[in-house]
C-alpha cells in the first residue's frame, strides 16, 4: 500500500460514515449521548480536507497523523482523542516509509490499539472499540502469520471487527458514558465499536482495489505479495 | 435478621442486576437456594408488584412497584428537592449539564441530573453511580470527609476508568488538599474520555458534607487550558446557595471562601 491507498481509504471511511451517520447516533442515542454519528462525519470531513489539502508527495505516515490530529482538533466528545490517537500512532509507526506492506502495517494497527488503550484503559468485553479493534488485530496477525497477503489479512480483520462489534450487544457496558447506566446499557451495540468495525471494512475494500488496480496496470504476478 | 426479608431482597437485586429476565431455576442457582424456596418468595413479591413474570417464558423480571418505590426514594432525598431550582439556575448560567450527587460507599449517587439547554439529545443519568475518585462530584466531598472516613476511601479500591483515572493514594491525597484550597473539585477525563467535571460540596447546618453540585461536560469547554473561572465561580455560588438553604451557617461553611 502506498499514500495513494491510504489517501482511498480515508475517502471511502469519509463516504461510509456519510452513509451511517444517522444509524451510529440512533446507537449512540441508546446508551451515549447522541452525537457519535455527527461527531464522526464532522471530524471524517474536516480530515478529508486537511488530507486533499497535504502535499502530493506526502508519506503514508505523514497523511495519517494529520488525519490524527485534525480529529484531536475537530472532534469533541471521547471519539476525538480516541481515533485521534489511534490514526497519530499508526502514522508515526509507519515512518516515512513511502509505501508499506502487511507487516508494517501490523505495527501500526498495533500502535493504535496501545493508543487507545492508554488513553481509554479499556479492555475487551468493556463495550468499547477496542471490542473491535483487539479482534481485528488478532485477526490480521494469525493471517499473517499463515502466509497470507495484505488483502487476506485486513478481510480477517474486517470480519474479526464486525464479530467483536455485534458482540458488544449482550455486554454491560464497563468504560465511557455507557457504563452509567449499569444494566441498561445490556442490548445495545457500541457505537464505537461499530465506527471502529467500519473503518475496518473500508481498509479492507481499500486493500482489494489497491489489488485490483496493481493487475490492471499490467504487472502479470502471482497474487501473494510482498 | 429475618431470613425471607433478606432473600426476597436478594431476589430483587439479582433481578435489578441483570437487563435480562432470570427464570426460576436460574435465580435458585444464583442465590444457592431450593427452587421451591424461590418460587414462594416470587409469588408473594408479585403479589405486591415488586416482580412481574413474562407470560411467553414464564421468567421473572422488576415489577412496575420498584419504579415507584425509586421515584419515592429520590422524591424523599432533601437534597434533590432542594437542589432543583439551583441546579437549573447553574445550568442555564454556564449552559452545561449540571450533576448533584451523594456519597454511597464509595461510590457518587447522582440523585438529579440537569441537561445541558442546548436541545439536544441526553440520557438521564439519575441513578447512575460513578467511583468516587474518578469524578468531581466524589473527589468535592470526600475533601471535607474526617480523617477516618477519609482514609478508608483512600484505601479502598480505586479502579481506572480511563487513562488519566488517579489511582493512587499520593496523587489523590494531593487532589483533596487541593479542593479544600480552591473550594471546588476538578475532573480531568477520569471518568469518561473528553468528559470533565467542576463541582463543590454542600454542607448542612452541622457542617457536614451532605453531597455535591457541579458541572460536567466537554473538557474542551470546562477546562480551557484549566478550569474556566467564570464556571468555577458558578458553581461556588450555586453550592453556597445551596449550603444555605440546607442550614448550613454563613461563617461556617467551608471552603465557601470566594
Amino acid at each position: 500500500m502506498d499514500a495513494a491507498c491510504v489517501r482511498s481509504w480515508l475517502g471511502e471511511v469519509a463516504v461510509r460514515l456519510e452513509a451511517e451517520r444517522d444509524f451510529l447516533t440512533q446507537l449512540d442515542a441508546a446508551i451515549g449521548d447522541a452525537d457519535h454519528g455527527i461527531n464522526m462525519h464532522r471530524g471524517f470531513t474536516a480530515v478529508m480536507a486537511r488530507v486533499g489539502a497535504a502535499a502530493e508527495d506526502a508519506t503514508p505516515g505523514q497523511l495519517l497523523k494529520i488525519a490524527g490530529r485534525t480529529f484531536v482538533s475537530t472532534v469533541g466528545g471521547a471519539a476525538g482523542p480516541l481515533y485521534g490517537t489511534a490514526f497519530l500512532q499508526a502514522g508515526e509507526a509507519l515512518g516515512d516509509q513511502a509505501s508499506f506492506g502487511p507487516r508494517l502495517l501490523r505495527e501500526a494497527l498495533r500502535a493504535a490499539l496501545e493508543g487507545v488503550q492508554r488513553i481509554g484503559a479499556a479492555s475487551v468485553g468493556d463495550k468499547t472499540m477496542v471490542d473491535a479493534l483487539s479482534p481485528a488485530l488478532g485477526a490480521f496477525e494469525l493471517e499473517l502469520r499463515m502466509g497470507g497477503s495484505l488483502e487476506t489479512a485486513t478481510s480477517g480483520a474486517r470480519e474479526a471487527a464486525a464479530d467483536g462489534m455485534r458482540a458488544t450487544i449482550p455486554l454491560q457496558a464497563r468504560k465511557g458514558r455507557a457504563s452509567y447506566l449499569g444494566p441498561r446499557s445490556v442490548g445495545h451495540q457500541d457505537p464505537g465499536a461499530t465506527s471502529t468495525a467500519l473503518m475496518f471494512a473500508a481498509l479492507a475494500h481499500a486493500a482489494l482495489a489497491d489489488r485490483s488496480q496493481r493487475f490492471a496496470g499490467g504487472a502479470r504476478r502471482p497474487v501473494s505479495g510482498p | 435478621m429475618i431470613q425471607s426479608v433478606g432473600r426476597a431482597a436478594r431476589i430483587l437485586k439479582a433481578l435489578g442486576s441483570e437487563s435480562a429476565r432470570l427464570g426460576v431455576t436460574e435465580l435458585a442457582g444464583r442465590l444457592g437456594l431450593a427452587k421451591a424456596t424461590v418460587h414462594g418468595l416470587l409469588r408473594t413479591l408479585e403479589a405486591h408488584q415488586l416482580v412481574e413474570q413474562d407470560l411467553e417464558t414464564g421468567k421473572y423480571r422488576l415489577g412496575p412497584a420498584m419504579l415507584q418505590l425509586g421515584n419515592a426514594f429520590l422524591d424523599n432525598n432533601e437534597l434533590r428537592a432542594r437542589s432543583l431550582l439551583w441546579a437549573e439556575t447553574l445550568a442555564g448560567r454556564a449552559r452545561e449539564s449540571v450533576h448533584v450527587g451523594v456519597l454511597y460507599g464509595a461510590n457518587v449517587l447522582l440523585v438529579h441530573h440537569v441537561f445541558r439547554p442546548d436541545n439536544s439529545l441526553q440520557i438521564l443519568q439519575v441513578g447512575a453511580s460513578i467511583p468516587w475518585h474518578a469524578c468531581a462530584l466524589g473527589k468535592a466531598m470526600v475533601a471535607y470527609l474526617d480523617g477516618d472516613g477519609q482514609a478508608e476511601l483512600l484505601a479502598g479500591p480505586l479502579p481506572r476508568l480511563t487513562g488519566r483515572t488517579l489511582t493512587r493514594r499520593a496523587a489523590l491525597e494531593a487532589e483533596l488538599e487541593a479542593v479544600v484550597a480552591g473550594g471546588v473539585a476538578v475532573e480531568d477525563q477520569e471518568a469518561i474520555v473528553g468528559e470533565a467535571g467542576i463541582a463543590a460540596a454542600l454542607f448542612d447546618h452541622r457542617g457536614g458534607v451532605v453531597g455535591a453540585i457541579g458541572l460536567a461536560g466537554p473538557v474542551e469547554r470546562l477546562l480551557p487550558g484549566g478550569p474556566a473561572a467564570d464556571l468555577v465561580a458558578a458553581v461556588k455560588e450555586a453550592a453556597r446557595g445551596l449550603s444555605r438553604e440546607l442550614g448550613a451557617g454563613r461563617p461556617a461553611v467551608p471552603g465557601a471562601g470566594a
